[in-house]
């Protein structure tokens, strides 16, 4: 991602209109819900996080996408960047990827797991490689027995 | 929350600015702020409510699709041009509240005043 300045009008056929703005991403990303779970940073950081098993409850995965965000390890993330983080991810993103099958939100326990469609968007992820950059990753692996709350 | 008029006349969220209405919160989202929009919404909607934005319940989502309305009152061709573009407002329910989204990034939030006269 990054280099994607060369105003590619219609990488992905129609879709361009849907969150103009935000990453365009290569056409291997054939289904709407795959670009569409993949196209905003924050989305993208929350299946990574599934991808990786680094965190699994709603609050845990508002940690690691801040801390990823930030580029900070998961116990110098403030409360307001996890506040933020935790209500754009429940009040938008986490109910977008719940209607498009890609995850699973259980508001009892605040569980998010893997839904029906998380194996394309996933594999999508995983082919990718280079959209999150090592540091991120690094953190990822670093911080997985962080307990915050 | 029930109304207890028959009166249903400006149930129709399109009709604001209704003595029906008063506005109780208010938020400014900056486009080049680094927040999102779905999150100032929530942050005025829990200020309207007076709780922590992290306790309301009812997913935005359900509501409004921030993103897509963050793309269309905020992209550089509505907000920023230089012609005199007059700011475009959406609104929206949430719960008893009317939420308007102005493309100059002011959030407002209103209640109904419960004033039946």
């Amino acid at each position: 991602m990054g280099e994607d300045t060369t105003g590619g009008d219609d990488v992905t056929g129609g879709l361009s209109t849907r969150e103009e703005g935000e990453t365009r991403l290569p056409e291997v990303l054939d289904a709407d819900y795959v670009y569409d779970a993949l196209v905003h940073p924050r989305r993208r950081y929350l299946c990574y996080a599934l991808l990786t098993d680094a965190a699994e409850t709603l609050p845990d995965l508002a940690t690691q996408v801040a801390a990823w965000e930030h580029d900070v390890t998961e116990p110098d993330v403030t409360d307001e960047q996890h506040e933020r983080v935790y209500v754009s991810l429940y009040h938008a993103h986490v109910p977008k990827l719940v209607a498009n099958g890609v995850v699973e939100f259980d508001k009892e326990r605040e569980t998010v797991t893997p839904g029906q469609n998380a194996g394309r968007v996933l594999r999508a992820l995983e082919s990718m490689g280079a959209s999150l950059d090592d540091d991120r990753g690094a953190h990822a692996r670093s911080n997985m027995d962080d307990e915050r709350e | 929350m029930t109304k207890g008029s028959s009166n249903d006349e400006f149930d129709d969220p399109g009709i604001v600015g209704e003595p029906d209405w008063v506005q109780i919160a208010q938020r400014r989202y900056d486009p080049d702020g680094g927040q999102e929009l779905a999150t100032e919404i929530v942050f005025a909607i829990a200020s309207a409510e007076g709780i922590s934005p992290t306790e309301l319940e009812s997913p935005l989502y359900e509501r409004v699709d921030a993103a897509a309305l963050e793309a269309t009152l905020f992209s550089p061709t509505v907000g920023d041009d230089d012609a005199g573009q007059d700011s475009v407002t959406t609104t929206f329910r949430y719960g008893t509240y009317l939420v308007k989204v102005r493309s100059d990034g002011q959030i407002q939030v209103y209640e109904p005043t419960g004033d039946n006269t």
